[in-house]
Parts: structure tokens; sequence; C-alpha cells
């Protein structure tokens, strides 16, 4: 079989030395996203364990996949977590999640958490929209913008990519920035226009380090131009799967003068983190606990 | 109620019955600014001509990529023979890619009576109503030379006063949007006002006077959630309204040539009848085309959605419509400096209802400000 080089690494977290059972409030949040699904697990509002797996055909499965990876080797049952939140494109569809939230509201939550609660605007580069987020030192939308109806920008287009030049996902990022001087950027409106384009380019003989080059610029532009129309302030984070592609995330700052905050926490478990904390908001304040 | 979405659902079907029961003429429209009291007072139905939100590509040899989605949608369905019971069609300039779908029309679908009719700009200008009468003027003509009758005083009299009163019934009810509980929804004030552009008004004006004696307490279990407002260009995509009405919000008002722009002001009376109904269509709302210099809808937006408690306001453009978008940022300010959010949508032929949904919940959630912090 042949290497399918967009493949991303699945997996999964658990924290060494917590107990859950020693915890009074146990919450879940789960982000069903367009390419990958992520369930987080707090007890008692901290980080106990987590999973990140790619999204399938039909969300509750991809749900239940996602929470059962996060649970594996903790002895937690679904019935002992006290409150669920739903998240992501698929949120609707988590057939053991309490609540539904949206993605935008958990990923200004899940950065406040992961950032500090001095992050003020949130760049979510996700599978398949890429989202610009304001929110309060609480972390509670303000405003946000999202892309229309364009794969540009986001990580599908990434893993388009990363399959055409044959490079591994997660070396997409850094074997970009092996370029002394950026190329012209490809086409950063359309993933379609732009594998033609960066196609072109490699039967021209470029390597495949400057044809990368010129693709996350491309993508750094097009969501530097979707931040711009929102404003961007200097605390500033970014979230999503691309955050972790340091070729895009370069080029952001650099395009912005901004450097994004540092955070130790992945940042595609964003969404679901702030799902699992708006969880354990409802709990103490009187929503469900079993 | 109902009697409306039964017409927005059966448009075709009501103007085909109306045709085989008067044995009339049917006129398609295809902007809000045709007078239609002159047509109707010629005995002829006026239908407007709408689109149908299904994906297709007969157009594209006919009308530009870049032209709206509406009117797009709506040369399609002429192209597809849906509308092949009307026997003339009319246009009173608004924009030109409507336009281009009425020289389209003209040009390749059988028509016995086209009418342009230039409706001026410069509606701000104290010339536009005599300008406007001029052209009523022959506009009447037009018809009575097609029709072989004349249209008398008394038929424009009795027009004027059925679509006075249609005006008058549907304004009745949007003040009742006012209430605490609503007793209707956004999505049914649609299947009310869009249904009224095509249904005969007589027949209309009978059912919303039924609808009124029955309204009082009607949803009053209904959760009102988030007052909205929905400002933009044309707009009879039910499927958006029932979506945004399914997530915990009410539309109590609107700003649309398919909403209350269409029936907010009545003629005035007047023995020069058709100087009342150039003041009539000069002094509506006003469609972005035509406001200017001053951006006279503005402070309407703005007192409208105090007066209708409105919470948070939804902008919705349709692709490509220059005329909206060059509005929509200053509507957005003008809100945003009275602490009303707005969250602004392009809409296109068919509805992207999930990419939707989550811009309506995550707007919803930021007005709600919800326990969750």
């Amino acid at each position: 079989m042949t290497q399918e080089y967009w493949r991303w690494k699945e997996n999964n977290w658990k924290s060494a030395d917590k107990d859950w059972t020693k915890a009074e409030i146990v919450t879940a949040g789960i982000d069903v996203g367009s390419v990958s699904s992520q369930a987080v697990i707090l007890a008692d509002g901290e980080l106990y364990a987590y999973a990140s797996m790619r999204t399938g055909s039909n969300s509750p499965d991809s749900a239940l996949n996602a929470i059962t990876a996060a649970m594996e080797g903790t002895g937690l049952t679904l019935d002992k977590i006290h409150y669920i939140v739903g998240t992501g494109y698929g949120r609707v569809n988590v057939p053991f999640a309490h609540k539904a939230i949206t993605e935008i509201a958990c990923h200004a939550r899940g950065a406040n958490f992961m950032g500090g609660n001095k992050v003020r605007t949130i760049l979510d580069m996700g599978g398949q929209d890429c989202k610009g987020i304001h929110c309060d030192e609480k972390g509670k939308v303000l405003n946000f913008l999202m892309n229309d109806k364009c794969a540009a920008g986001t990580g599908r287009g990434m893993e388009v990519m990363a399959d055409l030049l044959s490079v591994p996902i997660a070396e997409v990022g850094p074997m970009s920035l092996e370029v002394k001087e950026d190329p012209p950027p490809v086409s950063s409106t359309c993933v379609v226009f732009a594998k033609s384009e960066a196609m072109s380019l490699l039967k021209q003989g470029w390597p495949k380090n400057k044809v990368l080059a010129a693709y996350c610029s491309a993508m750094a532009h097009r969501v530097v131009t979707l931040l711009e129309r929102i404003g961007v302030e200097k605390e500033f984070f970014i979230t999503g799967g691309i955050a972790k592609n340091i070729g895009v995330v370069s080029r952001i700052e650099k395009e912005l003068g901004i450097k994004a905050i540092k955070s130790e926490y992945d940042s595609q478990i964003a969404g679901a983190l702030g799902a699992a904390l708006f969880g354990k908001a409802l709990v103490e304040k009187g929503g469900k606990k079993k | 109620m109902k009697q409306f979405q039964s017409w927005y659902e059966n448009h075709h079907q009501y103007c085909k019955d109306w045709k085989a029961r008067t044995g009339g003429k049917i006129v398609g429209y295809m902007c809000t600014y045709v007078p239609e009291e002159i047509l109707y007072a010629a005995g002829i139905l006026p239908t407007r001509v709408l689109g149908s939100h299904e994906p297709h590509d007969v157009t594209e040899p006919h009308i530009f990529g870049m032209y709206c989605p509406f009117c797009r949608d709506v040369l399609a369905q002429g192209l597809k023979k849906r509308y092949d019971y009307i026997d003339g069609l009319t246009i009173s300039q608004s924009c030109l890619h409507i336009r281009q779908a009425f020289t389209s029309w003209q040009m390749h679908l059988p028509l016995e009576w086209s009418y342009y009719l230039p409706m001026p700009h410069h509606v701000q200008s104290p010339r536009a109503v005599p300008f406007l009468r001029e052209e009523l003027v022959s506009f009447k003509k037009s018809v009575e030379e097609w029709t072989g009758k004349e249209i008398t005083d008394e038929a424009l009299d009795h027009a004027i006063d059925v679509y006075n009163t249609n005006r008058r019934l549907m304004r009745q009810i949007y003040e009742l949007r006012k209430a605490e509980n609503p007793p209707i929804t956004g999505l049914e004030a649609m299947y009310m006002v869009v249904s009224s552009q095509f249904v005969d008004k007589a027949d209309h004006n009978k059912e919303l006077e039924r609808v009124l004696q029955n309204i009082d307490g009607r949803l009053a279990d209904r959760e009102v959630g988030t007052r909205l407002m929905i400002i933009g260009s044309e707009n009879d995509d039910v499927a958006f309204m029932s979506m945004a009405e399914s997530v915990g919000a009410t539309f109590v008002t609107d700003d649309h040539c398919t909403g209350s722009r269409y029936f907010w002001n009545e003629a005035p009376q007047d023995a020069d009848r058709l100087n009342a109904l150039a003041i009539r269509y000069v002094e509506r709302p006003r469609c972005p085309t035509k406001d200017w210099p001053e951006r006279s809808r503005i402070p309407h937006l703005l007192s409208m959605a105090k007066e209708w408690g409105v919470e948070g306001v939804i902008l919705i453009q349709q692709k490509f419509c220059d005329p909206h978008e060059l509005d929509i940022p200053a509507i957005k300010k003008a809100f945003e400096e009275i602490d009303i959010p707005t969250l602004f949508l392009e809409f296109d032929v068919t509805t992207p209802v999930g990419p939707f949904r989550i811009r309506v919940e995550a707007f919803l959630e930021m007005i709600r400000g919800e326990d969750l912090f």
C-alpha cells in the first residue's frame, strides 16, 4: 500500500499523577470536527486525559471513538462523567452529550485556559474552516468571523499538498522553512488552484521545500486577511491542527508583526477543552451531576 | 396562517388556477418598484418572479457568473418554463443584474407584452415624483394598448384601495410582533409577505383578516429566545429562516423587499391617482440601489430595531449584490453604535444550512451570554 502522507498521527494522553476517582466533578468535551475529533476529560477542572482521532463518516461513532480513546486505561466509563458537552461540526450528533455548544465559543474558552486570560484574539485553523475570534478575559466571545465555502487556509488544504509532494504532514512546516527566501505564494483563494499551481512549479523543477514555502505563505496570507477583517490584538493565540505547522505559524507571525502566545498544550484540543470547561461550569451552576 | 405557506409552496398552481377561474392575464414582475396597482386596475394579476433555491446551470450561457444568484435563479425559472402561464413581464429599474435576467427573458421566451419602467434612481430628488408620474402615464398607456381597455379612475381607486388595505393589514400584523411573545414567527411572516406578492390581493386580504381575528394568544407558549431582525436583499430563503428560528431565536422584524420594504407605506389620497402612486413608490423604504446621497434607510432601521426590541441583527446579501454590499458596513457600524451586534451572511441559490447554523448559533451564544463562565 502506498503511503498516505496526509495521515497525521492519532494520539491520546492521560495524566500520570491525577486520579479521577478523587475528583468531585468529572466533565468531558467532545469536538467532532470535519477532519479530526477530540475528547478532553477534566477532573475538577484540571486536564486529566484527552485523545485526538480522525473523524469518520459518522459523527456519533467518531465521538464515541474519541472519548473511548481518551478513557483508555483510566477505568473511567461514560456513566461516571458528570457532564459532557459536544462541540464542532458534529456537535448535535453526539448522542451521549448533555449539551451542544458551538466550537466558536469552545475555542475561545479553551484558548483562555491554554494561553491564559490575557488572550484576546484567537485564530482557529481547523480541518475545513478557519475562524478569527475576539474574546474577553473570561474567554467569552465578543465577535467572530469565519471563512466562507473555501478550503484554502484549512487543514484539508495542507493535507492535499502533503500528499501531492509526498511529504509527511508533520514535516511540511519545517521543510518549508529550509528556503532562504520565500518564493511568491501560490493561489490563496482555492485549494484546487493552489494544487495545480504547485504541480506546475514542480514541473518547472522547483524543489519540494520551495513549493511548500509557496503554499505555506499562501495559507498564512489567507488567514491574515481574514484576521485583518476582524482586527488582531497583540494577545494572540492560535488553535487547531495547523497551529502545529511551524511553516504557517511563523509566516503568520511575520505578516502580522505579532508573536502568538505559546502554550504547553496540544493546540488541537482547544475546542474539546473549552467544551469540558463549560461542562464544569454547568455542573457548578446546578446542571446535571450524576 | 397555514394558507400563506400553502400559497408560497404552490405559487405556480395558484396563478394557473387564478387564470382558469378569471380568464384574466398574468404579468410577472421582477422588482417591487413596479406599480402593481396599475396592472391590477386593468384586471391583470401581477405575480412576482422568484427563484426556486434549486441548483441549476441553465443560465450559464445567458448571464454572467458574477451576477447575483437571485437574478440567475429567476432567469432559470423562465428558461425551465415554470412561468409559462404569464402573458407579460415587467421590471422597474433597480439593479443591472436583475435587469439582465429581464432582457434575457425577453430574448428567449415568448411574451405578449413586456415593459421596462425607468423608475428614477435619485428618489431623494424633489424631481423624482413628477418624473415617475410621467413614466407611470406611459406605463398605463402601454398596458391599455396591450389589453385594448382603458384603465378608469374608478378601477385605479379600487386597486389602490385593495393594495393599501393589504399593506395596512400586514403592517398591523408586524405591529403585533413587538409583543414579548410575537404571535407569528419570522418564517410565517416571510410566507405571508412573499405570498402577497403573487396572490390576488383581494384573496390575500381576506386571509389576513381571518388571521387577525384569531391572532390573540397565538404562539403564547413558544420559546421566543433571542429577538432578531434580518436585513438585506431579496430573501425568500425559508430554509434559512426555519433553521435560525429552530436554534433559540425569533425574527421579530425585517428589512427586505420580500418583507417590510414591500408593504410599509400606503399610497396617499390624491385626485391625481398616478401622482399618488408616484409618491408611494418614491417614498417607500428604499432599496440600496436608490438610497443616496443620504442613507435614509439607516434611521428607519435603527428605530425599527428599537421599537421591535431587537437584540441582534443578521445582515444578509445575495452574493455579488454590490448595492447591498456597499450599505452593509455603514449599517453594521450604525447598529454597533447602539450596542446591537450584527452577523453578516452571504446567500446563494441554495442554503448551506450546516455552515450557517454554526454562525447563527455562535452569534446567539454571544448575545445571550449564557451562564457558562
